[in-house]
């Protein structure tokens, strides 16, 4: 498997474990109304994920080979721009949504929530196209 | 817009490494600036590559593109 699809198996898996416990503890009324609150819990789950990100990079760049950590060729740009524009049309969809249409219609966090629903949904689809285009292929 | 003819990249490259006194996806990638793993998607059909990459390794293995790439349609 190369170090490129790795590290994105890594981040997609941390980022739908860390937002599965963040969107359920959501659901399940754990986390308070207030902005405090949300930022609070949004922060620390945020920033396990992030940890837990960085020390699988690092271990992934030690037991690599230095081939395989070099910079990224035409290949990983046209799969990394794949994921990127698909992902900008979810995050402009959710953009609408939140900025544009929930103001007049939900309360504060359910806006600010949306709002992180829209940019983790974005990023696990770019990840997820990342990491089928490697291991199927790709010829964008 | 028509519909594009249906058909695929294929390429002689495990051929030529072999020719090459088996030149490694390792080396080759050396020689035209890709990762190794880019080279062997390229070799298992997986990536097509651009027109300039398919240059350089015709290039590499001294063969006109056509012998390197060919369209199977």
């Amino acid at each position: 498997m190369a170090y490129r699809e790795k590290t994105a198996w890594l981040t997609l898996v941390c980022m739908i474990v860390a937002y599965v416990i963040y969107f359920s503890l959501v659901l399940s009324g754990q986390v308070g109304p207030r902005l405090l609150d949300i930022v609070w819990t949004f922060g620390i789950v945020a920033s396990i994920q992030a940890i837990v990100v960085i020390v699988g990079h690092v271990v992934l760049a030690v037991s690599s080979d230095a081939d395989e950590r070099a910079r990224p060729d035409e290949r990983d740009r046209a799969i990394a721009r794949r994921g990127g524009s698909a992902s900008y049309y979810v995050l402009l969809v959710g953009t609408i949504i939140v900025g544009v249409v929930m103001p007049f219609s939900d309360p504060a966090p359910k806006i600010v929530n949306s709002a992180l629903l829209a940019i983790v949904l974005a990023e696990t689809l770019r990840h997820v196209l990342i990491v089928t285009s490697y291991r199927r292929g790709w010829h964008g | 817009m028509a519909k594009p003819l249906p058909g695929r990249v294929v390429n002689q490259i495990r051929l030529l490494r072999f020719m090459a006194n088996e030149m490694t996806q390792a080396e080759l990638g050396e020689r035209i600036g890709m990762t190794r793993q880019t080279v062997a998607a390229i070799e298992a059909g997986k990536y097509s590559p651009t027109l300039e990459a398919a240059f350089r390794i015709a290039q590499v293995f001294g063969k006109p593109l056509d012998e390197v790439f060919q369209w199977e349609g």
